[in-house]
């Protein structure tokens, strides 16, 4: 059932024959029903008039034979039968039938004159006719139903009227004409007007499907096109055949989606050529760069014997130069996360030791800075399917910033595991980030305060590094921070590569 | 005196290259083109040979391939300015024993080419034996019966390394430092490449070894895969 209305709900074709064919049966339900009672009607009212006028006169025929025979009992009895026998028509197909019947107040004629053709039960004149034709003392009319002897019922107009007989008294006289070829008719009519409503309704219904089609196929396959065209099938084209309203939709489609495929294939080439450009600099600076480094380094090495104004500048070069580097080395990874080439190498490593080796590493600039370095770990199993170098740069970075920001309070480090996913947090008490800059923690280049940050060395690009990290691991780097309160940088990486992040109790 | 082949077309960091090997008394020939440089190390072989990646005539990997062909095993560090590419893998599998990675500290490099050009030190003397194959500590040669298999000198430094301990699992870190000389490097592909070139020459199949055998998810050990690490 549900599948029903689903497919409904989906086809439109199915919605607008649904509806066209309630709509059309109701009005082919009207108009025949309309159609068939008027037919009906007329098609009765004339039989009935000529079924009067025959009864009037076939009634005033007997009265004037019945007054006539004012002779012996058995003769007026004989009369009335024979009137009865001879007015009545048995044939099939137009037949009538007459009634001669004592008035209803008639109790005890002196002379009985009963009589009914064909033995039709008396029971066929309704006790409502007769009253008719009692109170009115004209001719009336009713339909009935004839009632023969074998129990036949015939649906027929009866049209009856008193009559006066000598020594019987009032008598009622009754002309009953069968209905059945008006009926016959009626029926003929009914089956026709049946049969062409039918034949309207299918018709209808297979011009709508038709008229549908030859709209709708050419939508569905703007459809499927537009499907596949997000899909990335950027040259893909509609075949347009018509220059109607259809064909101008397919047009105007692929006048849009050239459009928009020279605009991404502008936009790709673009950011490609941009991409390739940043990897090309930071390749081409690195010769020049060994060669300055080198000299440098020789100068600095010699720079006990120079005059204290040039050694001091030795040293500031070779400074200088260990950033330039370290940001080559940054924008090419970002490059490299840009144009989608990080390969990572996933291994099951403890990362609880990859934790502590990263502290350890970092253990002498934080001993400067005065800082503690705390380590917690929490859970059964604390290892992890992952690119150690990447989790390391990871955890380095993080920690790096934690302990410049620590101002020689504790940073304290956590690691924590359930069965799907483990997370890396790193708390330090310093300065914090202000929440209004939170979601800009992570842009490349930006720096929480310009004009300190960049005197403690750091590219501005770690951070933008650690999350894409993050994501090649399908984790997320996730930042709790309030000014004066600290920061807490907490990375949360399924324990499985490649596997979806479970949201556990792990991320907040 | 120690003599080192610097071949680079960059004359700059080739003249630089050459101050701060003079420095710590090394002599450096400088070499600019790749084609140039088989026939340079052919008539004058030099104890080492820095090889930039880049090179006109011919490429870096391509010189490399050429110098192991005539199995000249003089040890080839490679100089590039891309570390992450397949470049270093090529010129690994070519025959270079090491690479770096530009830009390098100069202490870095000297240190490295010292490295390289040590000799094994080990207090063990004469022969080692694993497996058919027999390791002249002094000699510095390794021979199958009679023949001898020419090894470059880090691929007997490595093969060495193993065999002094045969059993013992090493791992490509202790191996990297070990060998190579690094104290912390995560390239463990230098390990993985020269022990697939070793095999190459000292196992009777190399894609089922006996002589070298991988531990898995740890590294390598000297022996076949049924006896036991210490």
């Amino acid at each position: 059932m549900r599948k029903i209305v689903e497919r409904f709900r989906r086809s439109l074709t199915l919605k607008v024959i649904l509806s066209i064919v309630l709509l059309t049966t109701l009005v082919l339900g009207v108009v025949g029903t309309t159609l068939y009672t008027r037919i009906s009607a007329g098609i009765k009212e004339e039989k009935v008039d000529s079924a009067i006028s025959e009864a009037a006169y076939t009634i005033y025929f007997a009265q004037t034979r019945l007054l006539a025979s004012s002779r012996t009992d058995s003769e007026l009895r004989r009369t009335a039968k024979e009137i009865v026998n001879s007015q009545a028509i048995g044939s099939d197909i137009s037949s009538r039938e007459i009634v001669l019947m004592r008035g209803i107040r008639n109790i005890d004629p002196e002379v009985p004159i009963d009589s009914v053709s064909n033995q039709i039960s008396l029971s066929s004149i309704p006790n409502t006719l007769r009253e008719k034709v009692a109170s009115s003392g004209n001719i009336s009319w009713e339909f009935v139903n004839t009632i023969y002897a074998s129990g036949k019922l015939v649906p027929s107009v009866a049209v009856g009227e008193e009559i006066q007989v000598s020594k019987s008294g009032t008598y009622e006289m009754y002309v009953i004409f069968s209905l059945e070829p008006q009926i016959k008719a009626l029926e003929l009519i009914k089956n026709y007007l049946w049969l062409s409503g039918l034949a309207l309704l299918i018709l209808i219904t297979f011009v709508t499907w038709l008229t549908l089609r030859q709209i709708l196929q050419p939508i569905r396959e703007v459809a499927a096109t537009a499907a596949r065209l997000t899909t990335g099938a950027l040259d893909l084209r509609i075949n347009v055949q018509s220059e109607d309203e259809i064909g101008r939709l397919g047009q105007t489609f692929n006048d849009m989606a050239r459009s928009i495929e020279e605009q991404i294939r502008r936009l790709e080439n673009l950011s490609r050529v941009q991409q390739q450009f940043v990897s090309d600099v930071s390749h081409e600076l690195r010769t020049p760069l060994t060669t300055i480094r080198m000299a440098s380094d020789l100068l600095f090495n010699a720079r006990e014997s120079f005059d204290p104004a040039i050694g001091r500048s030795t040293e500031l070069l070779l400074a200088q130069i260990d950033k330039f580097e370290k940001l080559l080395e940054d924008l090419l990874e970002v490059s490299r996360f840009d144009a989608d080439v990080a390969n990572v190498k996933p291994e099951v490593v403890d990362v609880r030791t990859l934790v502590s080796k990263c502290m350890d590493d970092l253990a002498l600039v934080a001993s400067d800075r005065a800082t503690s370095l705390t380590l917690e770990c929490v859970g059964e199993d604390l290892s992890a399917q992952v690119d150690p170098r990447r989790i390391t740069r990871v955890v380095r970075n993080l920690l790096t910033n934690a302990i410049e920001h620590s101002e020689g309070k504790a940073v304290n480090v956590s690691v924590i595991a359930d069965d799907h996913s483990l997370s890396i947090g790193v708390r330090d008490h310093g300065v914090g980030i202000d929440p209004a800059n939170h979601h800009r923690v992570f842009d490349r280049f930006w720096r929480a305060d310009t004009s300190r940050s960049r005197a403690r060395g750091g590219t501005g690009l770690g951070l933008a590094i650690a999350q894409e990290d993050a994501r090649l691991h399908n984790g997320q780097i996730t930042l709790w921070s309030e000014l004066n309160e600290g920061a807490h940088f907490t990375l949360t990486i399924p324990k499985k590569f490649g596997g979806e992040l479970i949201n556990s109790a792990l991320h907040h | 005196m120690t003599s080192v082949l610097v071949v680079d077309d960059d004359q700059d960091l080739a003249e630089m290259l050459g101050i701060v090997l003079n420095g710590v008394g090394i002599e450096v020939d400088l070499v600019s083109r790749g084609d140039e440089v088989l026939d340079v190390v052919r008539n004058n072989p030099p104890d080492l040979i820095l090889l930039d990646v880049m090179l006109p005539g011919l490429d870096g990997v391509e010189v490399c391939r050429q110098i192991r062909e005539h199995s000249i095993q003089v040890p080839i560090v490679m100089l590039t300015a891309k570390g992450d590419t397949h470049d270093v893998v090529l010129g690994l599998e070519a025959g270079a024993d090491d690479y770096m990675v530009k830009p390098f500290k100069p202490s870095e490099l000297v240190a490295r080419i010292k490295t390289r050009l040590r000799r094994t030190t080990t207090n063990i003397k004469g022969t080692l034996t694993l497996g058919d194959i027999s390791i002249d500590i002094v000699e510095h040669t390794i021979s199958r019966g009679t023949k001898e298999i020419p090894l470059t000198r880090l691929e007997f430094d490595l093969l060495v390394a193993l065999a002094k301990e045969p059993g013992r699992v090493f791992t490509r870190e202790a191996l990297l430092n070990e060998v190579w000389g690094y104290r912390h490097s995560t390239d463990t592909r230098l390990v993985n490449v020269h022990v697939q070139r070793l095999r190459a020459k000292v196992e009777h199949d190399p894609e089922n070894p006996t002589i070298i055998t991988t531990v898995r998810g740890i590294g390598y050990k000297a022996g076949a895969s049924g006896s036991r690490g210490k």
